[in-house]
């Protein structure tokens, strides 16, 4: 044995950009993430070539998690041609050589922002979810120190007294994405900024979720089959964005999440936001192929 | 429709950035060099920010960002995380430095006495437009005084302590490679003084400055008067595998060390530090270190608000992450306020009459 044999040639940067000692801190405060679900666990995120607010979060787990079988999925407000979609993907597979998809059936890692695919994930894929605000108090407790304390209380009455305020003075609840939702009947989480539409693919779900926020160096989980119930009043029940019945001018699917885009002389078109699901439809329609899996919602009914 | 057809995907991001950079031209060792000889400040200012110590690349960072400080700060720093930590050196004292400026705002003359060394702070503040016109600045030649300063200064503080004006200095026993170190663990709060000071010295000079003044003009407890200023240079010190100690090289160093009143029977100290030579930056954040242990929670002056707040590259970060399409989010917001609208009459009604509508 010899140190050569003990060692790697040197390399400009490590396997997958972050170095080891960056992945083994990262490595522990994810599987601490999994073992308290909801919870944030703080970590030391480092700088990355792209800049703080811009996926550095859920980049440096999918950097962690990533290896050269692995294919990679990234999309931005559901879009997997959106320009920062484009630059993160490219990153990834640059610097790990693992492949590139459009297809959610096909990625192993789906790094996101804004929203879940619509097609179901499975037990075999991992989905990162890009977070710019980890904290769910924030809008009641701007201060870090005293939320951590508020979470260790479990004392969520400031963010049920908001939600109903907001019944009282617009008779419902005004919260658009990001909606606070409590995963494992425990600790209250804010999903990242997905609509929600959304928040329901999270609840006992097949596949494992990561949600990290480069820039507050806050990461948590929500592990298979765990509960994320979103806050409600038992006389108010969780409404999703009114979408079911939209029809995307393009591919002409619906049921699903949509884009709304205001026409010339008034009135708005739509376009599904999955838009690998709007292409696969259009090539199944052509005639093609494409192959769309079994989807969280039916009929515009969410039913998994 | 226009901003969704934005999205071009890789040829619109290579495209855009190939614009960027044909605007900067060629860059060169020469250009680099050019910068680092003419804007020794501002390399020193990228060097602090950055936390890397390294003028050839700060002056490389800066080329290739066209000066856009916030770029240059945030490559250097991808750069860096990736070095490994080979040593950790020597704790630096004030009594070692290679003091080039060293002044005292609290005593007319010190032990040591006032140097006030290479500064602007006397010099009417007049453009040398001459040189616009044909007449290239020449510098004066700098007359050597009779008596050469000493290289080496004391500590005003343990003046100080020595007469019982500062409390005795309560030495933590770390080992060195047990420092915390910001680079590589989360700030968490209340920070450890060495987190405080570590994000202090990486901080963004224009928000630290902000922060601090307005702790200075009011919104702080403290009026800060400068114990100590000293612009230095620092042996890295550092300890070879064989056990010899040896020095790797010079850093330009500033520090700042300020007061303001009695507390418990001393003089309390609030105290900066940063690679490079920037004044500005330290005093304000001595200031803030200053004013920080008594600042109301949720105050600017409260280590939590402006350490969060003066991180450049995660607030240059956020604030520029606000270019990217928010759709989504936006349209989770339009559905519910739509929604509402169309509830309105329903809305206005009285509280009683409301929790008996049904839920939809």
């Amino acid at each position: 044995m010899s140190l050569s044999t003990l060692t790697k040639p040197w390399a400009a940067t490590s396997y997958g950009f972050l170095d080891a000692s960056a992945k083994r801190e990262l490595r522990r405060k994810m599987l601490k993430a999994i073992a308290v679900p909801g919870c944030q666990m703080p970590y030391a995120s480092r700088e990355v070539p792209m800049a703080r607010g811009w996926g550095t979060g859920g980049l440096q787990v999918t950097l962690t998690l990533v290896n050269p079988a692995s294919t990679i999925k990234v999309i931005d407000q559901g879009a997997d041609d959106g320009v920062n979609a484009a630059s993160i993907r490219r990153f990834i597979s640059r610097v790990s050589g693992a492949a590139e998809t459009w297809d959610t059936l096909d990625a192993s890692i789906v790094q996101s922002r804004h929203r879940v695919p619509e097609e179901t994930l499975g037990d075999r894929q991992i989905l990162v979810l890009q977070v710019p605000n980890p904290e769910p108090l924030r809008g009641v407790e701007p201060n870090i120190s005293i939320a951590r304390q508020m979470h260790a209380d479990a004392d969520y009455g400031k963010l049920w007294l908001t939600l109903y305020e907001q019944i009282v003075r617009k008779g419902r609840i005004m919260q658009g994405a990001a909606y606070p939702s409590m995963v494992n009947g425990r600790h209250v989480m804010t999903p990242s900024p997905i609509p929600r539409w959304d928040v329901p693919k999270l609840n006992m779900a097949r596949h494992l979720t990561f949600l990290s926020a480069g820039r507050e160096k806050r990461l948590f989980a929500v592990p298979p089959f765990t509960r994320v119930e979103p806050l409600v009043f038992s006389d108010r029940p969780y409404r999703v964005e009114d979408h079911a019945d939209l029809v995307c001018r393009r591919s002409g699917v619906s049921g699903y999440f949509m884009n709304e885009l205001p026409i010339d002389g008034g009135g708005s078109a739509f376009e599904v936001s999955d838009s690998n699901l709007g292409i696969k439809a259009i090539q199944q329609a052509e005639g093609g192929e494409a192959a769309i899996g079994p989807t969280w919602y039916r009929n515009g009914e969410f039913s998994a | 429709m226009a901003y969704v057809a934005t999205r071009g995907g890789e040829k619109a991001i290579d495209q855009a950035e190939r614009l960027f950079r044909a605007d900067l031209g060629t860059i060169d060792a020469g250009r680099v060099e050019a910068i680092r000889q003419s804007m020794p400040y501002l390399v020193d200012r990228v060097m602090g920010e950055a936390s890397l110590y390294s003028e050839e690349l700060a002056a490389l960072a800066l080329a290739q960002t066209g000066g856009e400080l916030s770029e240059a700060v945030l490559v250097l720093r991808a750069w860096r995380t990736t070095q490994p930590r080979i040593a950790v050196a020597r704790p630096v004292r004030q009594g070692e430095l290679l003091t080039q400026r060293r002044i005292s705002a609290a005593f007319k003359d010190i032990p040591g006495g006032q140097i006030l060394g290479p500064t602007l702070d006397y010099s009417h503040r007049v453009l040398a437009t001459d040189v616009l016109e044909g007449t290239p600045f020449v510098p004066p030649p700098v007359d050597a005084a009779e008596r050469a300063a000493p290289q080496r200064q004391p500590s005003l503080a343990d003046w100080q302590r020595a007469q019982g004006l500062v409390a005795p200095v309560d030495e933590a026993k770390v080992a060195p490679q047990d420092i915390p170190d910001l680079t590589r663990e989360p700030l968490l709060f209340p920070a450890s003084r060495a987190h405080r000071l570590q994000s202090l010295a990486r901080a963004e000079t224009g928000g630290v400055l902000a922060l601090g003044y307005a702790a200075m003009r009011g919104y702080g407890n403290a009026h800060p008067t400068v114990n100590e200023l000293r612009l230095a240079e620092a042996e890295v010190v550092v300890t070879h595998p064989r056990g010899t100690q040896f020095s790797a090289g010079r850093v330009r160093v500033s520090q700042a060390e300020v007061t303001s009143k009695e507390k418990g029977g001393y003089l309390e100290l609030g105290y900066a530090a940063t690679f490079g030579w920037n004044e500005v930056k330290v005093i304000a954040a001595a200031t803030l270190d200053l004013n920080s242990d008594e600042a109301p929670v949720g105050s600017a002056m409260h280590e939590e608000f402006y350490l969060y707040h003066t991180e450049s590259v995660e607030a240059s970060g956020f604030c520029i992450h606000f270019k990217l399409p928010h759709y989504v989010t936006f349209q989770s917001v339009l559905d519910a306020m739509r929604d509402a609208k169309a509830k309105e009459p329903v809305a206005t009604a009285p509280a009683e009459e409301l929790q008996t509508e049904p839920a939809e």
